[in-house]
């Protein structure tokens, strides 16, 4: 989740960008939400006011039947069975959906907004959390323990309230466990709105014991505010106060996270896969993204004892695969070779470190090894594009804490020694192979994988939003004439690079786990790719139905989809549910545009300065569209 | 006067980095960056010149170069009237290429479709020396007259030849007549004109290759 403060009303419908937000869990919230409704229990549903506040999308057109998929079998009947008769009798299934989640956020971004300017800078109403306030830092320094319980209760009141089914994460990286006797009752937004205030209490709390700043405790105990206009010097340091307070916050939603990661990655013997997954979905705190990413993507083992040496045994093989290329043995695949030499210094060139003759040396090798070892596709464009997010995320490996956020400016050749430039090589190579392995498709001869996705795009967005595919087939747009891009580059054309490599904590953990599982009959589809879906104690209850719908659909599709099973892998079939996403985005926009204009704006789309939480929002619109979509799509093809 | 404006389709093709990318960006938007992001798939942009009389608006699909992405190709020449084949001087094997992607125009494209053929980078050979070149200017124009294109060599970089060559294609564009609504699904209308065009071809052949030695 966002541990980023400033959250962006990125609704683009209503056409307006919205101011920042300071409140770092809006957004966290809404994946919460969004991802309750995949598994929405019928409580859960109808424990989300936003959810029946919601209002109907305005265009009533595509809220009718076409846009139910035509089969309605499989999971797409197992949401729908659990759905509650509120959100049925709003007489809409898909667009509702989907406006709800934006829309609901709004409706939460807004209250959560006021609320935090109640309970940061109100006075007479919020006396009473105030003496709260002022209480707790009057009791002295508070001690670790006090920091790590309302951090608990916080978390579990998310959780418990939505009926999320993560408490394995709530709880992960906090070795106290006094969440169980916390309970949580009623609704949970508003809750949601109070724990705001713990929250903030602890983030003083924090300041003042870590003295992570320079500030002292009695700074946060009573704000000042702008609206009193005492003097100037008040309201200055009343915004100084609340720049404070925010960044604060920050760090604390980052500790707690990064001590849960901390537990999973290191607290044990084998690392938990599923729960890593789980907690990856929302975003890897940047100390933790290089590892989490190889176990991830199934380069390092689980057994934490193993990793050492199976690093070792790779990082060897890649150098001698490096040795031999390079030896008079191999002869040179020179087209490959040119190929790749004249894409380097096109690559990310906007990105000095992309220009550093290091890492131009060094992507130069990766990709050709990668060429020669998979001559089925051999090097294609793009895919040296998809490399980058791996090796600017493992070079952060190499480069003292202070200075990750500027890995984009350094040449590494400055920090690293050349043994460390072959084992960043190595662990990029590898985790490039394994990524590559699950998309194949796509770059193989005619690119079954992308035409497949594309299509599969097209039919999604033939349902989901009716209005924009007949308009597209008025102007004679074809998907492929934008979708293409899209999905050879995974869509990281469309963003810089931070958000995609935000994006990829998504990805990654959405995919990887398949390889491995995927020849478990056991398994169905619903359940592989919804890292939320844990058997815990709430998701035992919605398993039946979910996997007695999964199971129909099986049957039912067995035959089209067992061919696609190897070949499709989830990370395509959950990046197509991205484009689609994404692509509706703009849909009021492109209902007013012609071919031209259609062309022009999707291919140069207004998201260079995308920040992670918007990349957030889009995965999540991603997450509800798949969850209700999913097993549809295989009735498409 | 302008106000007949005709729509002109128009797709580039040629090898990976030969600067298809950078002539259009050039002819759109008088720009110019030495690394340019490789194209995938394909980018859409338009143009409008004025020529005598009329406008013509050019809509240009400016291809992928590479070959994993050819089979694409199709899809953006089927219904072009002009496609602009690119290669570098100082790659040979580019060239190579778009001798294939003139076979390919005259067995797969529209009969009348206006082809012109591109031999990019001079700039080089100016910077670096007469060395530099591995195609030699009378090699291409040989390539022009026996297939019937338009020939010039160009620089995306220094803009040289870059709005001629778009303009030649222009020029030869049969161009429907102001009362013609169709379409340019009317291929009968366009065969009178397309004859009358061969021996303009043959003359802006000929001017082009006196501008480029």
């Amino acid at each position: 989740m966002g541990h980023k403060n400033g959250s962006k009303e990125m609704y683009q419908k209503d056409n307006t960008r919205g101011i920042h937000h300071s409140n770092g869990s809006n957004i966290s919230l809404v994946n919460t939400l969004m991802k309750s409704l995949k598994v929405s229990s019928s409580s859960s549903a109808v424990n989300n006011p936003p959810l029946h506040e919601t209002p109907v999308r305005t265009t009533s057109n595509d809220l009718r039947s076409p846009v139910r998929p035509v089969n309605g079998s499989g999971n797409f009947d197992a949401m729908a069975k659990q759905q509650t008769s509120a959100i049925r009798s709003s007489s809409s299934y898909s667009p509702m959906r989907y406006s709800s989640p934006s829309q609901s956020n709004s409706i939460m971004n807004s209250e959560n907004n006021n609320n935090r300017h109640t309970s940061s800078s109100y006075h007479e109403n919020g006396s009473a959390k105030k003496s709260y306030n002022f209480s707790n830092n009057a009791n002295g320094t508070p001690k670790l323990n006090t920091y790590f319980k309302d951090l608990d209760e916080d978390w579990s009141a998310v959780i418990d309230d939505s009926n999320m089914p993560i408490p394995t994460v709530a709880n992960g990286g906090i070795s106290r466990s006094n969440s169980d006797t916390f309970s949580v009752p009623g609704t949970p937004i508003n809750h949601e709105e109070q724990y705001g205030l713990s929250k903030k209490l602890t983030n003083s709390s924090i300041q003042t014991s870590y003295s992570v700043k320079n500030t002292s405790s009695n700074q946060y105990s009573y704000p000042q505010l702008p609206q009193l206009q005492h003097t100037q010097s008040s309201e200055l340091k009343s915004k100084l106060e609340l720049e404070n307070e925010r960044e604060a916050q920050e760090l604390n939603s980052l500790m707690q996270r990064i001590a849960k990661f901390d537990n999973i990655v290191n607290d044990k013997k084998i690392v938990n896969q599923q729960e890593l997954r789980t907690i990856s979905w929302n975003g890897i705190p940047k100390i933790h993204r290089p590892k989490v990413w190889k176990l991830l993507i199934g380069y390092l083992p689980a057994n934490i004892k193993r990793q050492e040496p199976h690093c070792k045994r790779k990082r060897q093989e890649y150098k001698d695969g490096i040795d031999h290329i390079f030896s008079d043995e191999h002869n040179r695949d020179i087209p490959t070779w040119h190929q790749i030499e004249i894409d380097i210094p096109r690559t990310n060139p906007t990105i000095p470190l992309y220009q550093f003759k290091t890492v131009q040396n060094s992507l130069q090798r990766i990709l050709y090894l990668w060429a020669i070892r998979h001559p089925a596709s051999g090097y294609v464009q793009g895919i040296n594009d998809i490399v980058t997010p791996f090796f600017q995320t493992f070079l952060t490996e190499y480069l003292p804490t202070t200075q990750v956020d500027k890995v984009e400016t350094i040449d590494p050749a400055t920090y690293m020694t050349s043994e460390q430039i072959i084992d960043l090589e190595a662990d990029t190579f590898w985790c490039l192979t394994k990524l590559l392995e699950q998309i194949t498709d796509n770059y193989i001869h005619g690119q079954p994988g992308i035409i497949k996705q594309v299509k599969n795009l097209s039919q999604l967005v033939k349902r989901i939003d009716i209005d924009l595919y007949n308009h597209f087939q008025d102007e004679n747009v074809e998907f492929m004439q934008f979708a293409f891009r899209w999905m050879n580059c995974l869509l990281m054309r469309e963003f810089k690079i931070d958000a995609v490599i935000r994006m990829w904590d998504t990805y990654l953990a959405e995919t990887s786990l398949e390889t491995t599982m995927i020849q478990t009959p056991m398994i169905a589809n619903s359940y592989i790719r919804t890292p939320t879906e844990q058997p815990t104690a709430t998701f035992q209850n919605l398993n039946s139905p979910f996997n007695a719908s999964g199971g129909l659909s099986k049957t039912m599709s067995s035959s089209a989809d067992e061919n696609n099973r190897a070949s499709y892998s989830s990370l395509n079939e959950f990046h197509v549910f991205v484009c689609a996403a994404f692509l509706i985005k703009w849909s009021d926009k492109l209902l007013d545009m012609d071919f031209q204009e259609i062309i022009t704006f999707l291919q140069n789309p207004p998201t260079s300065e995308w920040e992670e939480n918007d990349i957030e929002m889009l995965l999540s619109e991603a997450f509800i569209w798949q969850s209700l979509y999913k097993d549809a799509t295989s009735h498409w093809l | 006067m302008n106000s007949n404006v005709a729509s002109v389709k128009l797709v580039l093709l040629g090898e990976a980095a030969v600067g298809k990318s950078s002539i259009v960006v050039r002819f759109v938007s008088n720009d110019f960056s030495e690394n340019k992001e490789p194209t995938i798939g394909a980018a859409f942009l338009t143009q409008r010149v004025n020529i005598d009389d009329h406008t013509i608006k050019f809509e240009i699909w400016d291809t992928a170069g590479q070959e994993r992405f050819a089979s694409l190709a199709p899809m953006y020449y089927r219904n072009a009237q002009a496609a602009l084949i690119v290669y570098d001087v100082t790659k040979p094997q580019s060239f190579i290429k778009a001798r294939h992607w003139v076979k390919e125009l005259h067995e797969q494209a529209s009969g009348d479709i206006v082809i012109a053929l591109a031999g990019n980078k001079v700039d080089l050979i100016e910077e670096n020396g007469e060395n530099e070149r591995k195609v030699a200017t009378e090699e291409g124009q040989k390539l022009a007259d026996e297939e019937n294109l338009l020939f010039f060599e160009t620089s995306a970089k220094t803009g040289y030849n870059v709005n001629e060559i778009f303009l030649a294609v222009g020029d030869k564009i049969p161009l429907k007549r102001p009362n013609d609504n169709a379409n340019e699904n009317g291929s009968g209308n366009n065969q009178n004109s397309s004859r009358v065009q061969l021996t303009d071809a043959n003359a802006n052949a000929a001017n082009a290759g006196n501008c480029s030695c």
